[in-house]
């Protein structure tokens, strides 16, 4: 199911959180990258149906979003996962998943449950099905909300920042789970965390006050920084220069990992960039200062 | 039918409970009153009052609650099921547990010879219904409008307090009598009674029809901090 | 310890006088008292009326409605930590859960008093309009200190502590209906806390300031060791039982906070 975006403006009374947001998302696992306050929440809830647009035009699978029969048929064939997922603290597991599924209009009681089943035993929560999700961890409950997202079979899987404070055991987990279910559909992962995009998506697109500042393959990213990137070691103090992007303290002194345009010191020496590091040089082009 | 039972659950215990709570204390009054000495017919006029002035009261802040407060608002305003509908099974099981605990008590009032309102079946349920649908159709709106649990508890706190307070001048007056929610405890079925009835019912109709206008565009109820 | 209750308070104090629905509730309710008093409201007063009868008349009348308004505004402010998530971090600071819940009361009770007080000089300006007594404006801050006030401290302690053990919702309704049953009900016929020394709308004190009975105080009824004749020391002495009144909720604040924090 692919999107098309263009145009795509949304204010808040003063404040415009996207200015002419234009974007293609072809099918399979897409990364939305950015900064905390870059947009990508807004731009998440409109293509879920939550946010009408203030301006612009968002096709998904063809379909208009900014109609009211659009919506309808692009929620028919969605799972979203927000950013803060409340959940029902009354209820079981089990019982959440069956009042999600009734909402998405899954009525047939024995398809329903079937797919219940199925969805605990693929995101490991089949043994407390009937526990009350009060008191679940984080990630539990992030796992509760990736098998509310899948049910009815969404041609289009919307997820905000679905890894932010889990842990990495956790965080490794919920990767794998995004990337498993990517086969067949759409899966737009928007997040603050380049390590995550790194693992699961071939194509990214990255946001910087309320635009988009790039699109294309996640190696186009790391390609911001070649010939960029430094290391420098040194017992004085960090680099002036240039973005410190990691510091490991050795014997021999401080490595630095510095993005810069210019050698940032004498003793720089130029390294192959991470994706990382391909993304702050984005970021310094995008957002200078 | 699971969808309903699931709404009861989310509509609430607070919600659900508010109004057989409304009628509880109403009983405690009127034993209070009967232990106290107080005449047979204003104890009457008491248990008229828990139909015709606590259960809307009751009824009207549940409705405001179930339209304000939903942890997962954000999830449901993506799902293909309207949230209007969601909410309109919701406030229907809080209208539906107030009209028939209103029945019964109506019922068991007549059955005991202590029923104070006017006979005829249409009248009786009149008696607590438009009020219901005045007083929960303005908590609505106003908790639609306003997106605020305080403004639209404070309203219809408000309205129901002011027009027990002024209810001589409210009755009075020309333009406000059609208005007042209480005739019926007041003044009995007095002149323009049925008028009364008929404009709070109808009050309530416009106030739910305008407050599901507006839902029409469900993400106005999120509140600044969700958005 | 004191500088830590001074700091909730102020806090509380700033977070709830930006709540806009505050101004807009206070606002909304004056206004109709205003409009809608009646032929036997403050404005009809002869023009002969003294000050402290003209000003005791509109503060019982605010006193009617308003708190309402600030009950409900209140009804949320504790349990609203453990909705936002700060629950945990107030009660992880070295700040005693005592502290807290005083700070928090007293930030509340200012920040309600405030429009409170503005609402009750506003009048005075406009009776001084008609009137020309600028007494007006010292028995308008009399009349706030011992009919408004010690009704608003009475109400907030309930407010911030009852939604602890019941559900807001369900505080809001009991609280309504109690306002009417324990303020305005006529205590003739059935068993009420109207016109008792307990009646934080402060029928005693505005009793004393009107020079008369202004409502129901001391009118006969239930409870009649609680009726006594209107007059300065009823009223010194009911303001002094609404503060203490107000104490008992506060005191168990702390601990129901702690249980729900722990649950």
């Amino acid at each position: 199911m692919d999107i098309m975006i263009s145009g795509l403006r949304r204010r808040f009374g003063r404040v415009e959180a996207l200015r002419g947001v234009d974007l293609a998302v072809p099918g399979g696992m897409f990364g939305l990258l950015g900064t905390n306050g870059a947009g990508k929440t807004t731009l998440m809830r409109i293509l879920a149906g939550v946010l009408p647009p203030t301006s612009g035009r968002v096709l998904v699978g063809g379909h208009d979003i900014t109609t009211r029969a659009g919506r309808l048929a692009v929620q028919r064939r969605l799972g979203y996962l927000p950013q803060d997922l409340g959940l029902y603290p009354d209820l079981t597991t089990h019982e959440f998943l069956e009042y999600v599924g009734l909402l998405k209009g899954l009525d047939d009681d024995a398809a329903r449950r079937r797919q219940i089943g199925e969805l605990l035993d693929m995101v490991g929560l089949s043994d407390v099905a009937r526990r009350r999700l009060k008191g679940f961890s984080g990630g539990m409950r992030r796992r509760v909300g990736i098998a509310q997202a899948l049910l009815g079979d969404p041609a289009l899987v919307v997820v905000d920042e679905p890894t932010a404070g889990l842990d990495p055991e956790e965080r490794i987990r919920f990767r794998t789970l995004l990337a498993q279910i990517a086969g067949h559909r759409t899966v737009l992962l928007s997040t603050h965390i380049v390590e995550d995009v790194a693992q699961t998506c071939q194509e990214a697109a990255v946001m910087a006050s309320g635009r988009v500042v790039f699109t294309g393959p996640v190696t186009g990213i790391i390609d911001r920084a070649q010939g960029a990137t430094w290391e420098v070691v040194t017992q004085g103090p960090p680099p002036s220069t240039g973005v410190v992007v990691s510091a490991v303290g050795r014997p021999g002194g401080t490595h630095y990992r510095v993005v810069s345009p210019t050698k940032p010191d004498p003793a720089a020496v130029p390294v192959q960039p991470s994706l990382e590091e391909g993304y702050v040089a984005l970021m310094r082009e995008a957002v200078p200062g | 039918m699971s969808l309903w039972r699931y709404e009861a659950r989310r509509a609430g215990w607070p919600a659900c409970l508010a109004p057989p709570a409304s009628l509880l204390v109403t009983l405690a009054l009127a034993a209070a009153g009967a232990a106290f000495g107080t005449p047979r017919p204003f104890v009457h006029n008491l248990l008229l009052s828990g139909v015709e002035a606590l259960v809307p009261l009751a009824a009207a802040m549940a409705a405001v609650t179930v339209v304000s407060v939903d942890r997962c608002r954000e999830l449901q305003l993506a799902l293909p099921t309207g949230y209007s509908w969601t909410l309109g099974r919701r406030l229907g099981v809080v209208a539906g547990i107030g009209a028939v605990l209103s029945l019964l008590f109506s019922a068991a009032l007549r059955l005991t010879g202590s029923w104070a309102g006017p006979d005829s079946p249409l009248a009786s349920a009149l008696v607590w219904a438009s009020p219901l649908l005045g007083l929960t159709g303005l908590a609505l709106l106003v908790a639609v409008l306003g997106r605020s649990v305080v403004l639209a508890t404070t309203t219809v706190a408000m309205v129901w307090l002011c027009q027990q307070l002024f209810a001589s001048a409210l009755v009075a007056g020309a333009w406000s009598r059609p208005f007042f929610l209480f005739l019926t405890s007041r003044e009995g079925v007095a002149d323009g009674w049925w008028t009364n009835r008929a404009v709070l019912a109808a009050c309530g109709v416009l106030f739910i029809t305008t407050a599901l206008l507006l839902l029409r565009r469900p993400e106005r109820l999120l509140t600044e901090e969700e958005v | 310890m004191r500088g830590r209750f001074f700091a909730v308070c102020r806090y509380e104090f700033r977070m709830q006088i930006r709540k806009r629905s505050l101004w807009l509730s206070t606002a909304g309710l004056a206004v109709l008292i205003a409009v809608a008093q009646g032929d036997r409201g403050p404005r009809h007063l002869p023009a002969a009326a003294d000050a402290a009868r003209v000003m005791g008349s509109w503060a019982l009348l605010f006193s009617m409605l308003l708190p309402i308004g600030f009950g409900m505004v209140l009804a949320d402010r504790l349990v609203r930590d453990h909705r936002l998530g700060a629950a945990s971090l107030l009660a992880s600071l070295p700040t005693r859960p005592g502290a807290l819940v005083a700070g928090k009361y007293a930030g509340s009770v200012a920040a309600t008093a405030v429009p409170a007080l503005l609402v009750l000089l506003v009048t005075a300006a406009g009776e001084f309009v008609h009137r020309g007594d600028p007494a007006l404006f010292l028995w308008a801050v009399v009349a706030f200190a011992v009919v408004l006030l010690p009704g608003l401290a009475f109400v907030a302690a309930f407010a911030l502590v009852c939604p602890l053990m019941f559900s807001a919702p369900l505080f809001r309704v009991l609280f309504a209906g109690y306002w009417f049953w324990g303020n305005l009900l006529g205590p003739n016929y059935l068993p009420s806390l109207t016109g008792t020394l307990l009646t934080p709308i402060g029928d005693y004190p505005a009793s004393w300031l009107i020079g008369e009975r202004a409502l129901y105080a001391g009118a006969p009824g239930w409870l009649s060791f609680l009726r006594p004749e209107p007059g300065g020391g009823a009223a010194l002495l009911s303001v002094v039982l609404l503060a203490v009144l107000a104490t008992p909720p506060l005191v168990f604040a702390s601990p129901l906070l702690a249980r729900r924090t722990s649950s």
